[in-house]
This record gives structure tokens, sequence and C-alpha cells, in this order.
């Protein structure tokens, strides 16, 4: 699975978070594109080392292509503060600082998109949910959050089966609003009634294995960490405050906030 | 009426309410705090760039507040509610892509977490809200810092099920629009100062639009979501009630907050009267 000597796949998932959060925060904090655009150009480097690389940017590039777009818009043709005028069309301006301020935002948001998603797409699940609740998380969060992964698949099977079940009684699907909507009711209808039917059945199942007990659940599966990597957790969190510190203090001193 | 109901009165003794309590309480503080520092502290000048204390005011505030509810909530619904929650997460996304796929260009992406505050109340809908954005976020990122407004949806709808809104299907638009009206304002600074805009094309020509007029960033935005937001939980609202309705009497009257306050018209099946206490 792993590949490369920096593949993220083998650290505890606390850590990749702590990596993840640490640089979202570390980069709003410094607040400047040129240091946002360094840390994009890290995150893209450490992505290529990956076995999973053209998964995260293909996820990240389908979120960011239309964001920048939308920030372009905004920002690049109208901007109010701004006061370099590069050029005008009818109602709207370029300016120097609109362009800029898009280039910071995009950049800022594309540097929070690729470190969660470098995140979400090394890190195994479950495993994240074990180190959790060993933490205090309530254990009944990582059968939600399980549960919503392993049906998602399932559901979305499941609404191609009814509507090749509705196909066979005759639903043709019009170009017309009311054909459209009598479409999905007809696809819709069952899709809940079965999934509200089975929860019924998996919330008796749970209960008699002593789902809703309180006291603490043993859990089978290990999650390895080591000395350096809560080392690195620690050193990432003092990071974190001195940078927010850091940010509150230049505000405090004039500075822009 | 032979097998057992999954809504059975629990006979473990209740675990430490105090301290769930306290947690919602600063759950739901740290997010309506965080709204008014936002607002009353917003950039003046953003043309220096984006304000970086504000985004992580703003992202710090919002998802601390979106997970206290959830450590705070989750322990005390009923198993019956908390397995309804994946499935909410997967109606929301299924039916939100489908739905907006076939009929009108609207995210649609709170059904789901409607149609379990319908039938479990406020508290849960809110737990769904902020758990949908949370395991979302995994593939889509810019939806995490969003999970205080879909918490704040879900206990909308939820309290709106509890004052009886979804007994007369007239009203149901309604309690939509006003919720998607508390949803936009509270989702707008998240908008403005973690994402510097928008997320969207189509807002984002609104957006657009305002700020030609001379507006702030805040405030078109605020203003954008005030144009998309209610008319999109208004439509969420509307499904969600119809897919309620649809579902067999002997399904919706097994939840006891259904039956405790009457959310639903009309009697409950034979066998299901009104609990005393839930």
């Amino acid at each position: 699975m792993s590949r490369g000597t920096l593949s993220l796949e083998r650290l505890n998932p606390l850590t990749t978070l702590a990596v993840a959060a640490a640089v979202a925060v570390i980069t709003t904090a410094a607040g400047h594109w040129a240091f946002s655009l360094a840390v994009l150009a890290g995150l893209v480097g450490l992505t290529l080392r990956q076995a999973r690389a053209a998964v995260v940017l293909r996820a990240a590039a389908a979120i960011l292509l239309p964001f920048w777009a939308a920030l372009l818009l905004v920002h690049g043709l109208f901007f109010p503060e701004g006061r370099t005028v590069l050029a005008v069309f009818g109602p709207a301006a370029v300016t120097r600082e609109g362009l800029l301020f898009a280039l910071d935002a995009g950049l800022r948001t594309g540097v929070f998109v690729v470190a969660f998603l470098l995140f979400s797409f090394t890190i195994r699940v479950p495993e994240l949910l074990t180190v959790l609740s060993a933490r205090g998380l309530p254990p009944r969060l990582g059968f939600v959050v399980v549960s919503a992964l392993t049906l998602l698949p399932a559901a979305a099977q499941r609404i191609r089966r009814i509507r090749a079940a509705q196909e066979a009684r005759g639903l043709v699907i019009g170009r017309s609003l009311a054909s459209r909507l009598l479409a999905a009711r007809l696809q819709a209808v069952p899709l809940v009634l079965s999934l509200v039917h089975e929860s019924g059945e998996r919330a008796q199942a749970l209960d008699a294995r002593g789902f809703s007990g309180r006291q603490p659940h043993t859990s089978l599966r290990t999650v390895p960490d080591s000395a350096r990597q809560r080392a690195a957790r620690l050193v990432l969190l003092v990071l974190c405050l001195l940078a927010v510190t850091g940010r509150v203090a230049a505000a405090l001193l004039g500075g822009r906030a | 009426m032979a097998s057992p109901s999954p809504q059975q009165p629990s006979l473990l003794l209740p675990e430490a309410p105090k301290r769930r309590r306290l947690l919602e309480i600063l759950g739901a503080a740290s997010i309506i705090v965080t709204y008014v520092v936002l607002v009353l502290t917003q950039p003046a000048d953003i043309a220096a760039g984006p304000g970086s204390l504000a985004a992580l005011a703003a992202l710090g505030g919002f998802l601390l507040g979106a997970v206290l509810l959830v450590v705070a909530v989750l322990p005390t619904l009923p198993t019956s509610t908390v397995v309804l929650i994946p499935i909410a997460m997967v109606l929301n996304i299924v039916l939100g892509q489908f739905v907006g796929s076939t009929l009108v260009p609207f995210y649609l992406d709170a059904i789901g977490t409607v149609l379990v505050a319908v039938l479990a109340g406020p508290a849960a809908g809110a737990a769904t809200g902020a758990l949908s954005s949370i395991v979302w976020s995994l593939f889509n990122p810019t939806v995490l810092p969003f999970a205080a407004g879909a918490a704040l949806i879900g206990w909308l709808a939820g309290g709106a099920a509890r004052a009886g809104v979804f007994r007369r299907f007239y009203l149901v638009p309604f309690a939509g629009f006003l919720a998607g009206v508390l949803g936009g304002v509270v989702s707008a600074p998240i908008a403005a100062f973690v994402f510097g805009g928008t997320s969207g094309l189509a807002t984002g020509a609104i957006v657009s639009a305002f700020r030609a007029m001379g507006d702030s960033l805040l405030a078109a935005i605020t203003k954008q979501a005030l144009i998309s937001d209610p008319a999109d939980k208004a439509i969420v609202f509307t499904v969600a009630a119809l897919l309620v309705y649809a579902l067999p009497r002997r399904t919706s009257f097994q939840f006891p907050f259904v039956r405790r306050y009457r959310v639903l018209a009309g009697r409950a099946p034979e066998g299901r009267e009104p609990a005393a206490k839930a």
C-alpha cells in the first residue's frame, strides 16, 4: 500500500490529524500569500510521494478549481475597497487589492483543502476512531461515522436498484417538472422507507449486544504510536499556540487583524 | 405486537446529566459568542487581505461549538435515534445529489438532518447536522467550518416539530424559510472570513452584484445567504415533511419524540398509545 519514505499511512492517525490542523492554523495565522504558496507547494510535493497521490490531487482540483473561479469573479471584478485600478469594464473594475485578496484567500483555502484531504485519504477511519474513543470521545461517535461511510455506497447501489424496479413497472422520466417530481417521489420514498425500517432492526440487534452500556468498551484494535510521534504532536500544538499568540499580539499592537 | 420495542426505557442508571448539560451549554455559547465577536470586530479595511484573526476565530469557535454539542448530545440519545443518524447523513448526500441533479439548482443537502429532527427531536437534529458536516468533510474539507450552521438547522427543525408545525403541512415551508434565514446569517461570517467570499459560482455572482453596489464583504455575503438559504431550506423542510408523511404510521410513531409531542397529525396506531414519559 505504502510507497516511498514519506508515506503518511504508517503514522498514527492522530499525528496526521495534528499535522493537518497545525498546517491550517499556522498558515491562517501567518496570513500572507507567499507563505501560503510555499506551504501549498510543500503539501503538493508531499502528496506526490504518497501511494494515493492521484486520488488526493483529483479531489482537491474538483473542489478548488470552481472555488478559485468564484473568488476571481467576486474579488477580481468587484472590490469597492480597492484603490489601484488596473482596468475598468462598465460597473466592474479590476483592482490590485482585489486580485491580491483573491490570491490570499484562494491560496489559504488551497492549503486547508489539500492538508485535510491528505489527512483523510491517508488514514484508516476505524483507527482514528479507536484512538479518539480511547481519549474520551463517545464510542457511539465511532459507530455513527463508520456506519455512515459503509452505508453510503450501499445506499447509492440501492437507489439504482429501486430505479430499475420502478422502470420495470413502467416509470418513464419525462422532461416536464411534474414527471420529474413523480419520478423523484417514486424513488425517494422506497429508499427512505427501507433505510428507516432497517435502522429499527439494527437498533434491536445493537441493544441486545450492550451498545448502550456505560462501562468502558474494550477495543480489539491497537493503533501503533511512538514516543517520537507523541513529541511531534506536542511540538505542533506549541507551534500553533505560538502562531495564534503572535497574530493576536500583532493585532493588539496595531497591525492588521 | 409481541416483538419488543426498540424504544424500551433503559434500565441503566442515567449518567452524570449535569456534565452533559454543561457541555451542551458551552457548545451553544461557543457558537453564539463567536458569531457576536465576528460581527462586532469584523475587519473594517479588508483591502490589506482577508483577516487572519477573524478566520481563526470563525474556524475555532464554530468547530469547537459543534464538537461540544455532538459530545454532549450523542450519549444521551436512545439507540433507535443513534442508528438513524448515519441514515440521515447518507440521505443528505444521496438525496441532495439526486434531487439536485434532477430538479432545481439548489443544494438540498439537509433533507436527512430535518427528517431525523422531525422524528427524534432538536438534540438529535443538531447532532445529525454537525456530524453530517464532519463526515462529509472527509471528502470535501470546505464543509467542515459550516458544521455549526448545519447543527442549527437540525435544532430549529426539531424545535418546529415539537411546536407542532409538522401537523399542518402548509406551515412547514414557512418554518423552513425562517430556519434558512437564521442558518444563512450564522453561516455568512464563515464564508466571508474563512473562505474570503463564497464557494460556488452561482452564489458568487449574487455576492458580486451586492459588492458592485458598494456593500462590505460580510454584508454582501449575508444578503446573498438571505436570498438562497431560506428558499433552499423551505424546499428541504417540505421534502422532509413529505417523506415523513409517506412513512407508515407504525414506523413514524415508534419514535418516542413523535408520540410525546404529537409531532404528526392523527392518532398513534393501536398498541402505540402516547407514552406517559419517553
